[in-house]
């Protein structure tokens, strides 16, 4: 028993009537009825003559209330069953007679029923006929009437077509729009609740007749030309709350980086274009207010996303803006754009960068706010069907397939909208990087010639472009391929020959790697140059570690014969410095005996290199000149 | 998932069972191992009651905590032949033996448990559990797992050079008897291979008397 328990005892109230009060106060109650008294009270008050058809019963009640009023007029029956009895007598007399008739009626064994002859009656034909000519004028006259109504309507909406009905309004308005009913007014939503949102914010609006309007009756007759006016009156008004009315759209653009972050606009400014026209037809009306809830919804969600998030740069939620950084020294910018429709008196100031927003964000943001709502609704069907309905297929099988925790662990982490647009902002920025190196180095290096194919299909964080290194003319001796997978903020290439380089998002590092790829084609355009030629390759490296250090890349050289053996090229060639080309001649032209070296076969050893001027030499390129130089050589 | 082989390590005579434990434990700590979480293989067995005609049948259901949502469950109908018929499935399974429990009967005295600590070296992965059996101290059990391979016959060598590096002379030059049969040497190792090796050692486990 708790300390705060308190005992309470229940007493039903005292029934019994209070027969008398004795002088001194005390209360004698009547001895409360026994279980026969009671039961005799009831029966007393069920009158048996009530119960039953009435045609039938109209006679016997007639002759109980006789019989009742008889009773009552004696003294109160000895024994309190007899009125019961009595009625029970009644009805068993009664109810015998009527198995008498139905056996007469059903067995007719010793009496039957006979009808008696009874004389047909009178046929009157002409009262028949006046009859049903009555009858027919009637119903013909109900008929015409209404038809006449009909008629009526009809030449009047002919008439009045300029003015459409509320109703047909209202049925074409229910078309697009879910209606319903409250009490006497007619209320619609608007948000995208169904679709699978779960904003909170309401989206209702409210539909009413519109008034009539003065002037328009007056205008047909002075103006025959303004028969169809301007602003085309509709017979409903739409009442949009007022938080979702006048116009918005969401703004991404990319900005550099500000010193001060109070340089950002705190309110992204309306466009002039919204005047709105307040009787305006309701489905551009009730659109535009979607869209704000829309946009509204989306910005809500990317804020709570904003602020979640845990990122080396946090993001700055402000007013109506987000700004988010993209890359070090790139930040995006998220902002909403709503123009009341309530006159502010304000004129609108232009932002400084109205121009460069970008529309590809835009409707990505816009498509991943319907996959959300889509995901919301479409839940995956399990298999079997009495499965649980929540977890999506891969979570299902994992059960069955003995996944690790690794990967379950995998399974549970999603991606906000937030990171998924800042991904995709991430990839297009660096795919404009991409673009704009590459296009510089084929603008820059004529020589071989770069061109640079992108894939046509691509995925939102992932693009793909191809680099083909060749000579103008020598297309077929040498190419050099290249596949560049330009990721969210890293590159991945692969070469020819197998090897991935990862780059980071720096446009330097693959402006340097494009230029050693452009040497390493020179050298091999060579070497193949030469087997054309008939030349033969002695040595070659591509990697070379003799010489200066280069600031990116490796030097790469060979050396070549001719096919007499008379002569050798030897070619270096320097990221930096670009080619160098020396000649050697193999039996010397300045070998003189001296003191040490005496005979003359030592001319054979061959010559020092001597470095060809190549600027002077002649060629279109590089390869072109190597040819020529091949070929002087060989015939000399 | 990597190929994972099971070593019951010998108790010696003069130590405890955590005490050989925590000896393992420091050795692969020296080693250069990272502590990375507990780790939890429990074997519960139900028989068949005379309902179901017949010899009675055994279904062995086991959870790896290595694999959180699946239970495995392996059948032992010893008629002939005798063959064991083993099951992936999700965690309903539980629930479902337990609508069974009047065809299937669970003996809960001997429900086994290895449990202990998981390492992590490198490319591999090394669990020292103790195995109760209600809270019958039975053994001690190593389990190693190499990641990058799936195939037991292709790093056997290199498992049994690690394993004996800290477990000592314990481990035999040749593979373990699970591995013998059936080329499993030459298979694709499956998770299933790990739990039917713990089913084994259970039994060897459960033969033996009192400890």
């Amino acid at each position: 028993m708790s300390a705060y328990s308190v005992n309470i005892s229940v007493e039903a109230p005292v029934e019994n009537q209070i027969q008398e009060i004795t002088y001194d106060g005390q209360e004698i109650y009547t001895p409360p009825l026994t279980m026969s008294e009671h039961l005799t009270k009831l029966a007393q008050k069920i009158d048996f003559a009530k119960c039953g058809p009435e045609e039938l019963n109209k006679e016997i009640t007639e002759i109980d209330k006789n019989e009742d009023e008889a009773e009552q007029s004696t003294a109160p029956p000895l024994w309190p069953w007899d009125s019961v009895r009595n009625k029970l007598r009644n009805a068993l007399t009664e109810v015998s007679v009527l198995a008498d008739v139905l056996s007469i009626a059903k067995e007719k064994h010793y009496m039957v029923l006979d009808p008696v002859p009874q004389e047909p009656p009178e046929l009157k034909p002409m009262v028949q006929v006046y009859a049903r000519k009555k009858a027919l004028a009637g119903a013909a006259s109900v008929l015409l009437s209404g038809a006449d109504r009909l008629k009526n309507l009809q030449a009047e909406a002919l008439r009045n077509r300029t003015t459409p009905d509320f109703h047909i309004e209202l049925l074409r308005l229910r078309q697009n729009f879910r209606l319903k009913k409250v009490s006497n007014s007619i209320v619609g939503d608007l948000s995208y609740r169904t679709a699978g949102s779960k904003f909170a914010q309401n989206g209702t609006f409210e539909v009413t007749k519109a008034e009539e309007d003065g002037d328009s009756p007056l205008s047909p007759p002075c103006s025959p030309n303004a028969s169809l006016s301007n602003k085309p009156t509709s017979a409903l008004r739409v009442t949009v709350p007022s938080e979702l009315q006048g116009v918005a759209f969401i703004k991404v653009f990319f900005q550099k980086d500000q010193d001060s972050l109070t340089a950002a606009q705190l309110n992204l400014p309306s466009s002039s274009t919204a005047n709105a026209i307040p009787d305006m037809y309701w489905q551009p009306k009730l659109e535009a207010a979607q869209n704000v809830l829309f946009c509204k919804e989306l910005f809500n969600q990317l804020a709570k996303d904003a602020v979640q998030l845990q990122s080396p740069i946090p993001h700055i939620v402000v007013g109506n803006q987000i700004i988010a950084s993209v890359l070090p020294g790139i930040q995006l910018v998220i902002g909403l754009c709503h123009s009341g429709v309530s006159t502010d008196g304000k004129t609108a100031v232009v932002p400084p960068s109205s121009n460069g927003h970008d529309h590809v964000l835009e409707h990505s943001l816009h498509q991943l706010l319907r996959e959300l709502h889509h995901k919301n609704t479409h839940h995956p069907f399990p298999h079997p069907s009495s499965g649980p309905i929540g977890p999506s297929k891969r979570r299902r099988l994992a059960g069955p397939c003995a996944v690790d925790r690794e990967e379950l662990m995998q399974m549970t982490q999603s991606e906000t909208m937030l990171e998924q647009v800042i991904k995709q902002a991430q990839h297009i920025n660096l795919r404009d990087r991409t673009l704009f190196v590459l296009d510089r180095l084929a603008k820059d290096i004529k020589d071989p010639l770069i061109t640079s194919h992108w894939n046509a299909l691509n995925s939102p964080t992932q693009s793909c472009v191809k680099i083909n290194i060749v000579a103008h003319m020598y297309d077929t001796i040498c190419r050099t391929s290249l596949l560049i997978h330009v990721n969210e903020t890293t590159l991945k290439c692969i070469t020819r020959d197998g090897r991935v380089i990862h780059m980071s998002y720096e446009s330097q590092e693959l402006r340097d790697f494009i230029m050693c790829q452009v040497y390493l084609h020179q050298m091999t355009a060579v070497q193949n140059l030469a087997k054309c030629m008939g030349w033969q390759c002695l040595a070659n490296s591509a990697q070379l570690g003799v010489g200066a250090v280069e600031p990116f890349g490796n030097a790469s050289s060979c050396v070549l014969a001719s096919p007499t053996g008379e002569r050798l090229i030897s070619v270096r060639c320097e990221p930096k410095s670009g080619v160098h080309v020396t000649i050697a001649q193999s039996p010397r032209k300045d070998f003189f005996p001296g003191q040490l070296v005496k005979e003359r076969k030592w001319e054979n050893l061959g010559g020092s290199f001597k470095e060809v001027r190549w600027d002077k030499m002649e060629g279109k390129n590089f390869l072109n000149k190597m040819e020529l130089l091949m070929a002087s050589l060989t015939s000399s | 998932m990597g190929v994972t082989i099971l070593l019951s390590y010998p108790v010696p005579e003069n130590k405890t069972g955590p005490q050989t434990a925590e000896l393992l434990i420091k050795r692969i700590g020296a080693l250069g191992a990272v502590q990375s979480g507990q780790f939890l293989v429990d074997c519960e067995t139900f028989s068949s009651g005379p309902t179901m005609g017949g010899p009675p049948r055994t279904v062995h259901v086991l959870h790896n905590s290595e694999q959180p949502a699946a239970v495995f469950a392996l059948l032992e109908s010893p008629g002939p032949p005798p063959k064991t018929v083993p099951l992936v499935a999700d965690g309903l399974f539980d629930l479902l033996m337990l609508k069974m429990s009047s065809i299937y009967a669970s003996k809960k005295q001997t429900r086994m448990e290895a449990r202990g600590t998981r390492f992590e070296i490198a490319d591999f992965l090394v669990k020292i559990g103790t195995v109760t059996m209600s809270s019958n101290f039975k053994g001690v059990l190593v389990e190693v797992e190499y990641r990058p391979c799936f195939i037991a016959g292709n790093c056997w060598e290199l498992m049994r050079e690690f394993m004996q590096s800290f477990l000592g002379s314990v481990v035999q030059n040749t593979p373990p008897p699970y591995f013998q049969v059936h080329n499993r040497l030459n298979d694709v190792y499956q998770p299933l291979d790990t739990i039917q090796q713990y089913l084994d050692h259970f039994a060897s486990y459960r033969k033996v008397a009192g400890l």
